[in-house]
């Protein structure tokens, strides 16, 4: 059983700092009731069904484009695309869980003020997987667009072969790919409980007060994780790695889910910035928050970066060419540029400006970072995903021998057909949008029965 | 007391001709010395310390610590480490004695010829910025030392156990043996010491 503090925390008098002492006579503080935690009841209603429906237009009518083909466009383009903006999406909810859950595990005082918004970004997250079903579902129809481990012609090859168990079981190579269904049944399902159930016990205690609800979570949370990490994991190789199956990479689960909770970090100081503009969470959210905030973000910009460039540095060295396929497709056709911008821009230009305890601490600076925190996990979602929709012209010499392969258009690939990616990742964005406005709206913004909001509400970081 | 005036400060000495380190004062509890500490910084004291068994929160608010050079120094030091790191590597296998290694690219950076340097860089980075950080902290706090004046005190051992102390050095501008004896006790001081050299 979770030890629980009994009484509020030890009162500040005796160390002499009144500065930092919330009002505790009589209940809730002010700065935890009324207007400073509330919406109006319906707010923001209009302009969450306006995003949401218009995200799903551009959703439809992107999938449509892709099935047509206009533009130059092809449907592995389309789904590709469509994978690209639905794991943003479903990075930031699974880098929100994970922060909730590893919150609960370490007893962390200082969160309990923000951890209501964190739960309504993790409260997307069965959504998110739900948004994965169609493109699933036309792979299996057509047999394999982007994921070309499901043709029949590739049936013969014998790595896929070696593979065919972790895809195929109790199937066979070229069937219908049953354990690869049954997994995302299971994360499908594992996510929602997860999910729902933290927030089932958090919404409870702000209605009953019970301390002991906090413990339960811990408890959840003890088993939870170690099983949501799997699942992070095995959903980056199924979605992520497996469109290209002769790759492998051991890192690609660690990598997958340091992008994750990089980018869910930047959407949760957002939502709040958008919060105390709004001017709700008085006194509830400090400079503190955002310097704590601020470090978790630099934390996860050096974590991804180490994560990256030691996946690519074991390849690179070891020079197995089923490996090194996968990075040279990526060094070059024009993907190399994206390559650079994922290395300046998610590590290198965030790393130098995260240094400073000044910016972490500006809550006017921080909009700008964690916007472009969240375009660099769409820009690395794509480098993943978009070079495999590519395949470049192969030149041979008279024999039919291989001498070069060259880039298909003159415009280079990123750009032929982009508007459809600019329509799939910005119409998964609107929905998500739309789903998390209406979702801090509806309900407190702070889980007021906290047994920590105490120490989170005075939190400060002593250095 | 006596008191000699040398060529550019004041050095306070005791009747049996010692100089005085500073005055030594003991407090009950962990509030009271806050508050005293507060008002020493407010009294405009910069040389002076506060000592006690366990880290309290806000003391450096208290005493008016003014947040510290050293992330600045730890920064460039590892800017130093890895620009030299990249600079060895680049002189000594591409300049110095050119090695092919599993024919990999060197020193064409167009053609990636940086990747291989990449780790030792970070290496080096980070043992600098290590380094800079421990010489600079023990510098910063003038370690290490041998004795301190404060040990000759066999009241001064409670302050790792159950009492808080603070010593105002007689090195401050604005050390007076009278006025500031005279404030540690407004302060609440509940004993007050004189502490020789």
């Amino acid at each position: 059983m979770t030890a629980l503090p009994t009484s509020l925390p030890h009162d500040a008098h005796q160390h002499g700092h009144e500065h930092r002492h919330a009002p505790v006579e009589g209940g809730l503080p002010q700065r935890l009731r009324g207007d400073n935690i509330n919406f109006p009841q319906g707010a923001g209603g209009g302009i969450s069904m306006a995003l949401m429906v218009l995200g799903v237009l551009l959703v439809a009518g992107g999938l449509a484009a892709a099935f047509s083909g206009a533009g130059g466009v092809s449907l592995k383009h389309g789904i590709a695309a469509y994978l690209v903006g639905a794991f943003t999406v479903l990075a930031i909810c699974i880098g929100a869980t994970f922060f909730v859950m590893v919150n609960y595990l370490v007893n962390s005082g200082w969160t309990s003020t923000i951890r209501r918004q964190v739960e309504n970004i993790m409260a997307f997250l069965p959504y998110a997987w739900l948004l994965l079903l169609p493109a699933l579902a036309i792979e299996i129809a057509k047999g394999g667009v982007l994921f070309t481990w499901m043709n029949k012609e590739n049936a013969t090859d014998y790595l896929l072969n070696k593979k065919a168990t972790y895809f195929f079981f109790p199937l066979h190579v070229g069937e219908f790919p049953a354990f690869f269904v049954v997994r995302t049944l299971f994360y499908g399902l594992f996510w929602w409980f997860i999910t729902s159930s933290l927030i089932r016990l958090s919404n409870e205690q702000d209605r009953t007060g019970d301390r002991w609800l906090t413990a339960k979570a811990v408890r959840l949370c003890s088993w939870g994780l170690p099983v949501f990490a799997l699942t992070i994991a095995f959903s980056g190789f199924d979605y992520l790695m497996s469109p290209d199956f002769k790759f492998f990479s051991t890192m690609w689960g660690v990598y997958f889910f340091a992008g994750a909770v990089f980018s869910a970090i930047a959407t949760i100081t957002l939502v709040i910035n958008v919060l105390l503009r709004k001017g709700k969470l008085k006194g509830c959210v400090s400079e503190e928050h955002f310097h704590d905030l601020g470090k978790f973000q630099f934390a996860f910009t050096v974590f991804w970066a180490y994560i990256g460039f030691s996946q690519y540095f074991l390849i690179y060295y070891a020079n197995i060419p089923e490996e090194t396929a996968f990075y040279n497709h990526r060094n070059a056709f024009g993907w190399d540029k994206l390559g650079i911008l994922l290395m300046v821009g998610h590590f290198i230009a965030p790393f130098f400006i995260l240094l400073s305890r000044h910016v972490k601490k500006h809550f006017n600076l921080m909009i700008p970072i964690s916007l472009w925190c969240i375009a660099m996990q769409v820009a690395d979602m794509f480098w993943i995903l978009r070079p495999m929709a590519y395949t470049p012209t192969p030149l041979k010499d008279a024999n039919g021998v291989l001498i070069a392969v060259q880039e298909a258009t003159s415009v280079g690939p990123g750009l032929a057909g982009g508007y459809l990616d600019a329509l799939l990742i910005f119409g998964m964005f609107a929905i998500f949008a739309g789903y998390l406005i209406r979702k801090v709206a509806s309900g407190p913004l702070v889980a007021v029965n906290d047994p920590r909001i105490h120490e989170a509400v005075g939190h400060k970081n002593y250095v | 007391m006596a008191v000699s005036v040398a060529a550019q400060k004041t050095v306070y000495m005791t009747e049996n001709n010692e100089q005085v380190h500073g005055i030594l004062a003991e407090f009950a509890s962990p509030a009271d010395l806050y508050h005293a500490a507060e008002k020493v910084r407010d009294a405009g004291y910069d040389k002076w310390d506060t000592y006690t068994p366990f880290p309290i929160h806000g003391m450096e608010e208290a005493m008016g610590i003014k947040r510290t050079i050293l992330p600045v120094f730890v920064f460039f030091g590892g800017m130093t480490g890895a620009g030299l790191g990249f600079l060895m590597q680049w002189w000594i296998s591409t300049q110095e004695y050119q090695m092919m290694v599993q024919g990999k690219p060197f020193g064409d950076f167009a053609s990636g010829g940086w990747q291989n340097f990449v780790p030792i860089t970070f290496e080096l980075g980070i043992l600098l910025s290590a380094f800079t950080a421990i010489i600079g902290m023990f510098a910063l706090n003038g370690l290490p030392r041998h004795n301190h004046p404060l040990m000759k005190k066999e009241r001064f051992l409670a302050s790792s156990d159950d009492k808080f102390f603070i010593c105002i050095e007689a090195g401050d501008a604005k050390f007076n043996p009278e006025k500031t004896r005279d404030l540690l006790e407004r302060a609440g001081a509940t004993s007050i010491e004189l502490v020789e050299e």
